[in-house]
This record gives structure tokens, sequence and C-alpha cells, in this order.
């Protein structure tokens, strides 16, 4: 599809994904603080406490204790962040199915319960997408969409895959009652290209990309629309001319007569023979993805002063802009 | 512990997050056993394509596949040595339980008819990581091999597939279950006990959320599985018991940034609760300074001195370069390699700091630029780790 940032910002579910190590957490956050900056509300939901997220975006004021686990914090203007574990999701769906938080409170703080959900299947998987789309149909008090776009750092590949392919499995076995009710719902607004949009994030390396093209088989075949494959990471290509021809020169230079460790010739040579051999990796890969997508990835530039914090998130989703500009 | 007694173990697991090079690592510890006169086994989830050619195994599947000899004699392994590999399958080891353990014939036709068991067995609660604690049980026993390496499932939480086993010992003996499993029994008189923790009360309140027909196809799959249960709770309990055996070593792999660096800590922390034994710690894909001793802080005035300078000698070589602009840039990429290497090493020494381990159990493996998949890189991989003496 078209990599335009007006086109991701319309839809209201972003599944971000893509193998781990490839930043997608940042490029998660990145996309949230896109999103607001065009003035769109925007929750990015981080999947279980790792408390990854919290550590890349600005710092929440306090929250009531009761409210942590479902009430997304502000961190920004129009930026909200949520991290949902699916505990406290089926508590608070049992809480609204039931209308009797007490029972809901009691079936989660069941002790045999709990050794049931602890090896049950897909419950996680269910409660979570079940989760998100609650957070996606809330309404303001005026009818429009309480959370207008949801963005999510969904797991990475294969864990990813099973969270997509859920709902269909849920589906094929349960034909009627309010379970099936609402799976129906979830899987109208996955399969609703208008909504939602799985957003892959790579790395201009062979295992990354090839699992991105699994993964975007593997997608389609659930219903799933794909969005644009962000390759994250592009390292700066050396500019120089001749290349080889520098290199041949710096082999004849003096050693051991350089003003400074930067200018010694064998040091200066290994340097830019890496640079060299890196970028030319990358440029392999980045031309795989161009021809198997059929269109160029989104290319996010390496940033040098890495993303480790907000203001490293706010760096790269400047990058991350002009990459989709 | 030494790189060198790491090849001692029976059994070595790396761990780590997705996309520090697990796979790549664990494939050369068993190329570096071999090359010890061992006979390996690396078990691994999802190979690179290019790692099994390098290997010359073909496409990897669920039966080992063993390094063709001439390849590793190239490589430097005595005759004693081999290197088998093989992909976990979590649908086929799941298919084997159920094969061996099954009672009858019908009770294994029930459980593979199953829809939930068909659809699910992949997305089954941490059904990925005890699939790789089953398969490494069987093949641990084993006396063909010297050496198994188990390379983990990706996760969020790298140490998942610890609690697989014990998910699902815990699963067994589950009020819940009987309730789910007997819905008559719950009627009986006998079966009073039951209702402690208001376990009636909940099923009840959970059919009115999830429908009775949830429940029903729920209960079919577990039914069907009932009868194995017990023999998964025995399994799960041996693997838990190999995994803290001190002859079961783990490897932990990160990559040099900040979260992975905390990330490997709290595995660490992790670890030592569990009970299991770390022998050493790979730091991979590091940035590395490629002159002599630290890489030196950056300075804006060195750095235009060394460009004037290497400007200057280029020039007098090369009368057609464009002496300028090749040493800006050339200047450029060394201080940006610097500013890499000491954050990196910064990462490095965090790591030091915080994990117990002797400083030779500590291995940095550079970036290298090029590919490291084929046979040469992972040559050169086990070289860093292990060191020159035992290197091709």
């Amino acid at each position: 599809m078209k990599a335009s940032l007006a086109e991701l910002v319309s839809r209201r579910l972003l599944l971000v994904t893509g193998k781990g190590g490839t930043g997608k957490t940042r490029i998660a956050a990145a996309l949230g603080v896109l999103a607001a900056r065009e003035g769109v509300r925007t929750v990015v939901v981080e999947l279980g406490d790792s408390n990854v997220l919290p550590e890349l975006l600005p710092p929440s004021a306090p929250q009531r204790r009761a409210d942590r686990d479902r009430e997304p914090r502000p961190v920004g203007e129009n930026l909200f962040s949520l991290s949902l574990v699916p505990e406290a999701a089926l508590q608070e769906y049992l809480e609204l199915q039931l209308h009797v938080k007490l029972l809901a409170r009691a079936i989660v703080g069941n002790a045999a319960f709990h050794r049931f959900l602890d090896a049950a299947p897909g419950w996680r998987e269910l409660i979570t997408l079940g989760k998100l789309w609650h957070l996606a149909s809330l309404e303001d008090g005026r009818g429009a969409p309480r959370w207008p776009l949801v963005v999510v750092d969904a797991p990475a590949t294969g864990h990813g895959l099973s969270l997509l392919s859920v709902p269909s499995v849920v589906l094929d076995t349960v034909r009627m009652g309010p379970l099936r009710r609402n799976t129906d719902r979830v899987h109208e607004l996955m399969t609703d290209a208008a909504r939602t949009l799985v957003v892959p994030v790579t790395l201009p390396e062979e295992l990354p990309v090839n699992e991105t093209l699994e993964l975007r088989a593997r997608v389609r075949e659930l219903g799933v629309a794909l969005g644009p494959v962000v390759a994250n990471g592009v390292e700066p290509e050396l500019a120089l001319a001749q290349p080889e021809r520098a290199l041949a020169d710096l082999a004849r230079l003096p050693r051991g007569a350089a003003p400074s460790p930067f200018a010694e010739p064998d040091v200066v040579a290994a340097a830019a023979r890496h640079r060299l051999a890196r970028a030319a990796t990358q440029r392999e890969f980045l031309d795989v993805l161009a021809r198997e997508l059929g269109e160029p990835p989104v290319r996010v530039p390496w940033l040098a002063s890495g993303v480790d914090d907000a203001a490293g998130v706010g760096a790269l989703a400047d990058a991350l802009r002009g990459a989709l500009a | 512990m030494k790189p060198d007694r790491w090849l001692d173990c029976r059994v070595l697991v790396t761990v780590g997050t997705g996309g520090v090079g697990k796979t790549t690592i664990a494939a050369v510890l068993g190329l570096e056993a071999a090359r010890a006169g061992k006979r390996a086994l690396v078990m691994t989830i999802d190979p690179a394509r290019r790692l099994a050619d390098a290997l010359g195994t073909g496409p990897l599947d669920h039966e080992p596949r063993e390094v063709p000899r001439e390849r590793l004699r190239a490589l430097g392994a005595p005759d004693s040595g081999s290197l088998s590999a093989l992909m976990l399958d979590t649908k086929r080891t799941f298919d084997e339980l159920v094969e061996r353990l099954a009672p009858s014939p019908e009770a294994r036709e029930r459980i593979f008819a199953n829809p939930i068991y068909r659809n699910l067995s992949d997305a089954l609660a941490g059904s990925r990581e005890y699939s790789a604690t089953e398969k490494l049980l069987q093949v641990a026993s084993d006396d063909r091999w010297d050496l198994v390496v188990l390379d983990t499932p990706p996760a969020a939480h790298a140490l998942d597939f610890l609690d697989a086993p014990r998910r699902l010992s815990g699963f067994l003996d589950g009020t819940f279950l009987t309730l789910l499993l007997h819905p008559a029994a719950v009627v009986g008189r006998a079966s009073l006990r039951l209702f402690r923790g208001g376990s009636e009360l909940v099923l009840r309140a959970l059919e009115r959320v999830t429908g009775l027909e949830f429940l029903t196809s729920i209960s079919e799959f577990l039914l069907a599985f009932e009868e194995l249960l017990a023999g998964f709770g025995q399994r799960a309990r041996e693997v838990a018991r190999l995994l803290r055996e001190p002859s079961c070593g783990f490897v932990l792999v990160a990559g040099p940034d900040l979260s992975q660096a905390k990330r490997a800590e709290a595995f660490w922390e992790r670890l030592e609760a569990e009970g299991i034994h770390l022998v050493g710690l790979v730091l991979n894909r590091a940035h590395v300074w490629p002159g002599a001793g630290a890489p030196p802080e950056d300075d804006a005035a060195a750095a235009g001195r060394a460009e004037r300078w290497l400007a200057e000698q280029l020039a007098a070589v090369d009368r057609e370069l464009d002496a300028n602009a090749a040493a800006a840039a050339l200047v450029a990429a060394v201080r940006a390699q610097a500013a890499l290497a000491r954050r990196d090493a910064s990462v490095r020494e965090r790591l030091e700091r915080a994990l117990p381990l002797e400083s030779d159990a500590f291995r940095t493996v550079p970036l290298f630029a090029d590919d490291v998949h084929a046979v040469e890189g992972l040559a050169r991989i086990a070289r860093e780790i292990f060191g020159a003496s035992r290197g091709v």
C-alpha cells in the first residue's frame, strides 16, 4: 500500500510486528508519537507487563491503582500508553459481562481456575484481541471514538501470527453464544482493511527480511491487511566517490605517523571496509524487499545516538516522518 | 567457566531475546564440539536456510541431519567428532507424544481429530517451549550424542520455556479441570469437596460469559487429553530436573545495546532463582575498535587534525583523488566506528559488573560486516569465542 502517514493514521488499529531485535517496540512508539503530533488521539499498547514501552515514552502522572491495568495513561498531548495484561483484561471483561465486580473477582481469584488458565490454549490471545477491540470501539460522550488510533507493539512474528489466527480458530469451533458474538466482532475489526493494518518491521539483513516475507504471506492467508514494511536501522553509505582507489591509496601511507588514532591508515581502512561491506549487505536486502514487495520499503535511517528513551523515540519519529513522506 | 569447558556439558542451552543470534551461536557451539572430537547435536527452532546450506545438511527437519564428514574435516574436526542438526516441530513433537502416551488407538484418534488440538496445538500455552524441552528430554538420554545444544524459541519472555513444564503439571491436579471433565460429578454428593473455593460458581459464571458450546468444546479437548495428562506431568518433571543438572549449562546471548543488557540481567536473576547453571555470556554483534587498545574518546579537534593529515597524505600519493572529500568521509567513518565501539564496550562493562561470571566466561563476537551464515562465518565466530588456539 501507499506508505503515507495520513494513510496510516486514518486506520483504527495498527499491529506492529517483526522479528525480535528489529526495533518493533520503538517503531510502535514512534508511530504513536507521530500520530499524536498529527492531532490524532492515540494509545500505544504494549502486550504484557515487560514495561519496555514506558521507558520509551514520556513519564505519565501517577494513576489510581484500579485504573492502571485498564485505563490508558496520558503521556503527552494526544498520546496515551497502556500495558495490556491478559489476566487484568479478563477480569475487566468478566466484570463487563457479569455486571458483578465481586463475582468477577471471585473467578479470577479462584486458585483452581488459575491453574486451568495457566495451561488453557488461546485465551490470552483472545482476551488481548478483545481488549484491543474494546479500546477501538469505546466512544466519548458525543459518539466519536474515544481512541481513534490504537497502535500495538504486537509479539514477534511467530507469536504474532498465533495472536492473529486465534479468532478464526474460535469461529471454527464455536457456533453460538456470547463468545461467538464477541469473537465475530473482533474478527470483523481485524479483517477490515479500512480499520486494521499489520505493520511489519524488519532490518535490511537476511534473516529479518526472510521472516518478513513469510509473515506477509501468512498474514494475507488470515485475511488481515498489510501496511507498509518498515526497514529499520538503514545505515549511512560511506560518502566515498572511489572507495577501492582510496583504500589502495591508504595502503601506501606511512604507518605510525598519524597525528591522531582517527587517521591511522590501517584503522581508517578497517573502518571504511566495515562500512562499505555493511552498506553492501543492507543494499542487497533492501533490494530483495523492494523486489518481493513490488514497492520500496519505508527506509528508516539508523540513529547513531540510539533509541533508549523518550528523546530517542522523538528522534526516531522524526526519521520515520521523513521516511514516510 | 572458560568456553572450552562449556563443551564438557552434556546439554548446552542458548537463551536470549529474539534477534540476538542465538541460533548462530548454537551452531557454533555444536561445530566447536565436533572439532573437539565430540558427537554433537544442535536443535534449533527456525534455522536460516543459509545456515543449513553452510553446514551442508540440506533442509533441516524433525530428524537429525548429519553434517558431511568432508565439511567437518575441512573445519579441522577429527573423525571422532560429528555434528548433526534438527529443526524442532511443535506439532510433530506433540503428535509423537500423543502417539507414545495414548493408552489406546481410539484415544489417540480422538485427540488427533479434535479441532482445538488440530488448530491450537501450536498456540497451546507454552506449547512451543514445551515441545523444545520434550524433544530435549528425548535426545538427552540418547547415547548417540555427547553434547546436545538447544536453541530456545524466541519468546516475549525468553525464559517462558522454563515455565511450560510447570504449567502443564499444575494443570493436572486442577479442581477446575475435574469440574469441566466430569460435570456430572458436580451434582454427586461424593464430590461436594470440589465446591471448595467456589469452583462451581466460577464455572457457572463462565458459562454465562462464554456460552455452553465453548465450554463443551474445551471439555472435549481436555477429556481427550485426560488419559495422557499423567504422562505429560511425568515428562514435565523430568525436563525440569534435567535443566537443573550440573551437566546442563546455559549460555546467555545478548546484543550490545542498553535494553538488551537490562534484559540479560533480568534473565540472569531468573536463572539463578531457578537453580540453573549459567556457564557464560556471548555479547554478539558488538562493534569493535580496529586499532590497538580501547576505542579513543571522540575529539573534534583531533578529528580535524586527522582529516587534514589524511588529506595531505592521500594527495601526495594520488593526485587524481579528491583527497579532501575522501579524508572527510574516511574520518567520519572512523569516528562513527569509535563511537559504536565505545558504546558496546560500556554495555559489556555493565554486564561484567552485573553478572557474577569469571572474566573469561564473557566472550565478545564482533559484528561482521558480511554474511556470517556461511561456514567461514561460523568458523570466525568460533575463533572469537574459543580463541585462536582452537581456530581453523
